[in-house]
C-alpha cells in the first residue's frame, strides 16, 4: 500500500482568505471586458445628424413593427447602426486558441499526475 | 406614494429579511452542533443505487 | 445539543427513494432549459441574423443530442450527488475535477443570475402596460433570488411534480401564441416575407450565432443530478432526456418562427423578453397576459433547479476539501447543503445586478462549453480505463466514439463563434480558469486527501 498522505487542515482564517480570493477572481473576470467594452463605447460616440424614419429607408412593414414596439426612428437607428466586427484578427485568434488548448493540455497532464498518486494510494503499488 | 413604489420597498424588506433569517440560522446551528458532525457526509456508497 | 464526532450521522447517509419515472427525468430536464426558449436564444440573431439563429438552432441540437447520449452512459454508471464533478474525479483527475466543479457551480450561478434579470424585467415591463413607467428592477431582481435560496435552504425543493406543472403550462403557452399568430393564412399575422433579411454578416454570422445557440438547450445535462432517484437509470435517463431534448426541438422551432415573424432583427437580437414581445404585438390582453405568466413560471423554475445543482457542486468540492471545508457542511434539520447555498447568493445577486443579460449568458455558455468539452475527452478515457465488461454499466450509448469526436467538433466551432465579436469576454473567463487552477495546484490541493478521493467500487483503471 502506498503511504497513506496525511493532509494538513486549514485554520478557519485561511478558509476564510480563500473564499473571498474566489469571490474576487469570479467578479474581477466578470467585470474586465464590461470596463473593456464602456472605454470602447466612450471612444465611439455618435456625432452625425439625428435619423429620421425617411434618412433610415426601412419598407413599409418594419417600419410599422418598429413603431408597434415602441421605438422613434433616433432609437431603432441606434439598434439598427451597431453592428458586430468579424474581421478577424489572425494573432489574436491563434493566441486565444493557444489559451484554451493550452488549458486543457496543461489541465489533463497535471490531473493524471495527481490521479496516480491517487490510485496508488486507493490500490497499492503495482 | 403609489402601489409600485410601495411594492419596491416591500421587495427590498422581505429579501432583506429572509437573508438575515438564513444568517442568523446558520449561527445558531453553527454553536449547537459539532462541527465534525455538521461535516459527516461521505460521497458514493450511500449515494450509490443498488444496481 | 452537540453529538459526538464518533456517532456520524451525517445528512446525506439516508438513501433516497428510488420512485422517479422518464416523465420526471423529463420534467427535471426541461423545467432548467424552457426559460432558455423564452429569453437568451434571441442573442443569436443579433449575431447572425434570423436565419442564422436557425440554423445555430439545429446545429446546436446535435451538439446536444451528443451530450444526452454520452452523460446518459456516465451518469447512470457514476451515481453520486456531485454529477459530472465526481465523474471527473474518477476518470481524470482531481485538477480536471476541481474544473469541472467550477464550470457546474458557474454555469447553474449565470442562469440564475439571469432568470432573475428576466423577473426583473418583466415586472418593469407589466409595470409600463399597466401605466407606471421606470419601475426599478433591482428589488425583484434580489427578492426571486432570496426567496427561492430560502425555499431551498429550508429543503422545501419545487417538487418535481409542480416542476412538471410550471414547464408544461409555459410550454403550452408557446403553443397557444402560435396558435394566435394564425400559422395557416401566413402574412395575416406573421410578416416573414418582409421581416427575413438576408444574412446581414453573412456564412461567418452564422458561425457566430452558435454561441448562442446554446441557450436553447444548456442545462439539459442536469436530468442526470436525479440519477439516484430513479428506479431504472438505464431506461429512465436516456428516455428522458432524449425526450427532453425533442420537446426542446419542438420549442425552440416555434419560438424562432413566431419572433422572427413579427420583430425587426435588430430589436429581437437585443429583445430581453422575446416571447412576451411577441405577444404584445399581437394586441391580444389575454395571450400577452398569458406570455407574462409563462415567462415568468420559466423563469422561476429554472432558478430554483439552478439554485438546487449550484450549491450541490459547491458543496462536494467543499466537502473534498477542493474549497474551504466550511462548505461541505449538511444543516442538520433541513437536510441541505446550507452553507453553499448562502454563498453563492450574492454572487448571484451581482452578477444579474449588472443588467448586462448577454455577458451574464456568454459566462454562463461557455462553463457549460468547457464542460461538454470536458466530457468529450471523458468519454473517451472512460470506455479506456474500464472497458465494456469490466463494470457495471446502467446505460450503453451506440457508436462510441462517433458522439464524442463530434461533440469535441462542434464544441470547437463553438469557441470560435463566441470568438467572433465576444473574444474578450472568451479570455477573460479563460483566465479566470487558469487562475483559479494555478491556485488549485499550489494551494488548496495540499488540504485533500489523496486515496479518499475515489468513492466508486470499481476496480483498479485498466493501464494504471
Amino acid at each position: 500500500m502506498a503511504k497513506k498522505f496525511i493532509p494538513k487542515k486549514q485554520s478557519g482564517l485561511g478558509q476564510f482568505v480563500d473564499s473571498i480570493f474566489i469571490l474576487v477572481l469570479v467578479y474581477v473576470s466578470l467585470y474586465i471586458p464590461l470596463w473593456l467594452k464602456s472605454e470602447s463605447a466612450a471612444a465611439a460616440a455618435n456625432n452625425g445628424p439625428k435619423p429620421t424614419w425617411e434618412s433610415l429607408h426601412l419598407p413599409a412593414v418594419i417600419q410599422e413593427q418598429w413603431v408597434k414596439l415602441g421605438y422613434d426612428a433616433e432609437k431603432a437607428a441606434a439598434l439598427i447602426d451597431t453592428k458586430f466586427d468579424y474581421t478577424i484578427d489572425p494573432v489574436m485568434l491563434l493566441v486565444t486558441a493557444a489559451v484554451i488548448i493550452g488549458y486543457f493540455i496543461y489541465m489533463i497532464k497535471v490531473s493524471d499526475k495527481q490521479y496516480r498518486e491517487v490510485i496508488a494510494e486507493k490500490f497499492g503499488d503495482k | 406614494m403609489n402601489f409600485w413604489q410601495v411594492l419596491s420597498y416591500a421587495a427590498w424588506i422581505v429579501s432583506g429579511l429572509l437573508f438575515l433569517w438564513m444568517l442568523a440560522d446558520l449561527v445558531s446551528v453553527a454553536k449547537e452542533y459539532d462541527e465534525d458532525f455538521l461535516m459527516s457526509s461521505r460521497e458514493g456508497a450511500d449515494e450509490l443505487m443498488d444496481q | 445539543m452537540s453529538t459526538s464526532a464518533a456517532s456520524a450521522t451525517g445528512g446525506e447517509r439516508i438513501t433516497m427513494l428510488k420512485v422517479l419515472n422518464p416523465f420526471h427525468i423529463w420534467a427535471l430536464g426541461v423545467g432548467i432549459v424552457l426559460v432558455g426558449e423564452f429569453m437568451g436564444w434571441n442573442f443569436s440573431v443579433a449575431k447572425g441574423g434570423a436565419y442564422g439563429s436557425l440554423i445555430a438552432c439545429w446545429v446546436i441540437g446535435l451538439l446536444y443530442t451528443c451530450v444526452a447520449m454520452i452523460d446518459s452512459e456516465v451518469t447512470s454508471t457514476v451515481a453520486a450527488a456531485g454529477g459530472q464533478y465526481t465523474q471527473a474525479k474518477h476518470i481524470i483527475g482531481p485538477l480536471m475535477a476541481f474544473n469541472v466543479g467550477l464550470y457546474l457551480v458557474m454555469a447553474y450561478t449565470m442562469l440564475e443570475a439571469a432568470d432573475a434579470l428576466v423577473v426583473g424585467d418583466l415586472m418593469k415591463s407589466g409595470a409600463e402596460a399597466l401605466g407606471y413607467a421606470g419601475l426599478d428592477t433591482k428589488p425583484f431582481v434580489v427578492l426571486t433570488i432570496a426567496f427561492l435560496a430560502w425555499l431551498n435552504y429550508r429543503g422545501v425543493f419545487m417538487t418535481l411534480t409542480l416542476n412538471f406543472v410550471i414547464t408544461l403550462f409555459a410550454f403550452f403557452a408557446i403553443l397557444v401564441l402560435f396558435l394566435v399568430t394564425d400559422p395557416v393564412h401566413p402574412g395575416a399575422v406573421l410578416k416573414h416575407s418582409e421581416l427575413l433579411t438576408d444574412l446581414p454578416y453573412g456564412w461567418i454570422g452564422v458561425i457566430a450565432s452558435l454561441q448562442f445557440g446554446m441557450w436553447y438547450y444548456l442545462g439539459i445535462e442536469g436530468t442526470c443530478q436525479a440519477a439516484e432517484e430513479v428506479r431504472s437509470a438505464g431506461r429512465a435517463i436516456p428516455l428522458g432526456t432524449m425526450g427532453g431534448m425533442m420537446t426542446l426541438l419542438v420549442a425552440a422551432s416555434l419560438t424562432w418562427y413566431i419572433c422572427s415573424g413579427l420583430m425587426p432583427w435588430q430589436y429581437l437580437g437585443q429583445a430581453v423578453t422575446p416571447l412576451y414581445d411577441a405577444a404584445s404585438l399581437i394586441g391580444n390582453t389575454k395571450v400577452q397576459v398569458l406570455l407574462f405568466i409563462g415567462t415568468m413560471f420559466s423563469a422561476i423554475a429554472s432558478a430554483n433547479g439552478c439554485i438546487n445543482d449550484a450549491a450541490r457542486a459547491w458543496f462536494s468540492l467543499g466537502r473534498d476539501r477542493y474549497m474551504p471545508v466550511w462548505f461541505g457542511a449538511i444543516h442538520p434539520r433541513y437536510r441541505t447543503p446550507y452553507r453553499s447555498i448562502i454563498f453563492l447568493i450574492p454572487i448571484a445577486v451581482s452578477f444579474a445586478f449588472t443588467g448586462l443579460l448577454d455577458q451574464v449568458i456568454t459566462f454562463s455558455i461557455l462553463s457549460g462549453l468547457l464542460g461538454y468539452t470536458f466530457m468529450s475527452i471523458n468519454m473517451v478515457k472512460f470506455r479506456k480505463k474500464w472497458p465494456l465488461n469490466s463494470i457495471k454499466r446502467g446505460y450503453i450509448h451506440p457508436f462510441h466514439p462517433i458522439p464524442a469526436i463530434t461533440l469535441f467538433i462542434l464544441c470547437s466551432a463553438v469557441y470560435f463563434a463566441t470568438f467572433l465579436g465576444y473574444g474578450a469576454s472568451l479570455l477573460s473567463i479563460m483566465a479566470f480558469y487558469i487562475v483559479a487552477s494555478l491556485w488549485f495546484t499550489f494551494r488548496r490541493y495540499q488540504f485533500v486527501k489523496r486515496g479518499d478521493q475515489f468513492t466508486m467500487p470499481w476496480p483498479r483503471p485498466k493501464g494504471y
